[in-house]
C-alpha cells in the first residue's frame, strides 16, 4: 500500500533556500540546564532533529537555514580519540565547547570529483578522479535537537601546501582543524 | 529554466516501514521525465528501490527503511548533453526542472542537478528526508556524488547511486588506491593521519586497528603488502572473497594505509559492499528498526 502526498500549492526551487525557523519546540524553551550539570552524550534514536542546510562554493561553507523537525537522528560518530584524525565533520557542542553529537561526513568542499567510466570505455577502472574547482552545492547536517545543543562546529584537514596532495582536498594529510561555528536559534 | 520547466507534482510512499518520524526516509526525485513519462518513473522508482533494499546490508535493514518517490515533472526528456571537448554529447538542450547536465566541469560523465533545488523540493514533500537521490531519465551513463547522489537510466548507472549512497549517508571512504589512474605519480604513500571514515585505516596493530573484532586470527595482518608504492598493488587476493584483513591501499594511496577487504563497493562499482562497510551501515540504522 503506498501513500501519497500532493505538493505545496507552490514549491519554491530558487537557489538559495529560504531561512527557515520552525516554531521552537516545548523544550527548546526550557531554561538552561545547571552550569555544573554533567554533558550527557545525544542519544541515538532522539526524534527531535535540527536540520541545517549548508551551501558551498569551493571551499567557501555558508549556513543557508536550520529547521527544527521530528525526525530520528543517527547515531554519532565516535566522541572519544579523533583530536589527530584527518577529515570532514560536524560536531553539536555544548557551551561549554564540549561535543555532544558527531557526524563524519565526506568532504563536500572537495576541488576534484569522483567520475564513473562508461564500462564500455574504462572496464578494468569503475571509478576514477578528475580536477572539478569550481564545484558548488549544499549539503545537510542533522544533528538531535536538546536542551543543551548550543553550536555547530565545522572542522576539516588543511589544504597540504606541499606534497603529493598540494591543493586538493580529498587528499589533505593533516589532522582536521575547526573552521566555522555556528550557533543554534533556540 | 529551472522551476519554469516543470511542476513539482507530489510524493508517495512506495516503501512503508513505519512512521516517518521513526524510519531513515529516502527520497528518489524524478529529473528530465515528462508528465506523459511519469508512469515510466513510477516503475524506475521501484526498481531502485528494489535493488537497494535487496543489497546487503540493506536487505536486512528493510524494517527500518521508507523509500518516497517525489514526483517532479520537466518540460523535455532527458538531460543536457552539451558538446565536451573530445568526448562526445550531444549539444542536446532539453528543458528539465533542475538543470542536470552531463559535462560538469568539463567532464564528459559528470551528472549534476541542482541539489539546492532538489533539497528544497524533498524537504517540503519529506520533512523526514535522510538522504535525497536523483534518478534522471537519460540512457547516457553518467552520474555524481555530493548530498544529492545522482545518476542515469544507463545500465548499470543504479550502482554509482549505491556507491555515493555509502558516501552522503554512511561516510565511507573511497578504498581505491589511485586517482586518475594507477600510474599517477604522487600517490605514493599515505600520511601518518588517521583517517576519520570507518573502513580505512593507517593502524596494522592487529588488536586495536579499527575493524579488529571481524579479523580472524588465522588471516595474516597486513593481509597483502605493496611490494611497488609508485603504482598500484598488481597482486591479486591471497585469500578467499570475504576474508577481512588489512590489504594495502585505500583513500588515493599506494601504500601505508589500508582497506578492510580485498574488494568492496567503495572500491568498485558493482561489488557488494565489504563486511566493514556492512556494520557501519548496520550501526547507522540500527536505531530505525522497530523496537
Ligand atoms: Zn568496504
Amino acid at each position: 500500500m503506498v501513500k501519497t502526498r500532493k505538493a505545496p500549492a507552490k514549491a519554491k526551487g530558487g537557489k538559495a533556500a529560504v531561512k527557515v525557523r520552525s516554531k521552537p519546540s516545548a523544550a527548546s524553551k526550557s531554561t538552561k540546564p545547571p552550569a555544573k550539570k554533567k554533558a550527557a552524550p545525544a542519544s541515538a534514536g532522539s526524534t527531535k532533529a535540527v536540520r541545517l542546510t549548508f551551501s558551498y562554493d569551493g571551499p567557501a561553507v555558508k549556513l543557508v537555514s536550520q529547521d527544527r523537525v521530528e525526525m530520528t537522528v543517527p547515531p554519532t560518530d565516535p566522541l572519544k580519540g579523533f583530536g589527530k584524525q584527518k577529515g570532514f565533520w560536524a560536531e553539536l557542542r555544548n557551551k561549554q565547547d564540549k561535543t555532544l553529537y558527531r557526524q563524519v561526513i565526506h568532504n563536500p568542499t572537495r576541488n576534484d570529483a569522483e567520475v564513473f567510466p562508461d564500462p564500455d570505455e574504462s572496464p578494468e577502472q569503475s571509478i576514477a578522479r578528475e580536477a572539478a574547482p569550481k564545484r558548488k552545492g549544499v549539503f545537510v547536517v542533522l544533528v538531535p535537537d536538546t536542551d543543551e545543543g548550543d553550536s555547530v562546529t565545522m572542522c576539516r584537514s588543511p589544504l597540504d601546501k606541499t606534497g603529493p596532495g598540494r591543493g586538493i582536498r580529498a587528499f589533505a594529510s593533516k589532522p582536521a582543524i575547526k573552521f566555522r561555528r555556528f550557533k543554534l536559534m533556540k | 529554466m529551472g522551476t519554469s520547466d516543470g511542476k513539482v507534482k507530489g510524493s508517495t510512499k512506495i516503501v512503508d516501514a513505519g512512521p516517518n518520524t521513526q524510519r531513515w526516509n529516502v527520497a528518489i526525485v524524478s529529473e528530465g521525465y515528462r508528465e506523459s513519462e511519469m508512469g515510466q518513473f513510477a516503475a524506475d522508482a521501484q526498481q531502485f528501490a528494489n535493488t537497494l533494499l535487496a543489497a546487503a546490508p540493506f536487505d536486512r535493514l528493510r524494517a527500518a527503511i521508507n523509500i518516497h518517490r517525489v514526483d517532479v515533472t520537466s518540460t523535455d526528456s532527458g538531460a543536457k548533453d552539451p558538446k565536451c571537448g573530445t568526448s562526445g554529447g550531444t549539444g542536446a538542450k532539453p528543458k528539465t526542472y533542475f538543470d542536470a547536465s552531463f559535462c560538469t566541469q568539463g567532464i564528459r560523465r559528470l551528472l549534476v542537478g541542482n541539489s539546492g533545488r532538489v533539497m528544497n523540493v524533498v524537504k517540503k514533500l519529506v520533512p523526514q528526508v535522510h538522504i535525497a537521490l536523483l534518478e534522471v531519465n537519460s540512457p547516457i551513463h553518467g552520474g555524481s556524488g555530493g548530498s544529492v547522489a545522482t545518476f542515469s537510466k544507463a545500465p548499470g548507472a543504479v550502482e554509482i547511486a549505491l556507491h555515493e549512497l555509502g558516501h552522503t549517508a554512511f561516510s565511507l571512504a573511497d578504498e581505491y588506491e589511485y586517482s586518475r589512474d594507477c600510474r599517477q605519480g604522487g600517490h605514493e604513500k599515505h600520511s601518518q593521519s588517521e583517517p576519520s571514515q570507518p573502513n580505512i585505516t593507517t593502524n596494522k596493530n592487529r588488536a586495536t586497528t579499527k575493524w579488529a573484532r571481524l579479523i580472524k586470527a588465522t588471516t595474516a595482518v597486513p593481509t597483502t603488502v605493496n611490494a611497488n608504492c609508485k603504482v598500484c598493488d598488481p597482486q591479486p587476493t591471497p585469500v578467499p572473497a570475504g576474508t577481512v584483513g588489512l590489504f594495502e591501499g585505500a583513500d588515493y594511496f599506494h601504500c601505508r594505509v589500508y582497506r578492510p577487504e580485498f574488494d568492496c563497493r567503495m572500491r568498485n562499482i558493482g561489488m557488494p559492499f565489504c563486511a566493514v562497510c556492512q556494520q557501519a551501515i548496520v550501526k547507522k540504522l540500527t536505531p530505525f528498526l522497530p523496537t
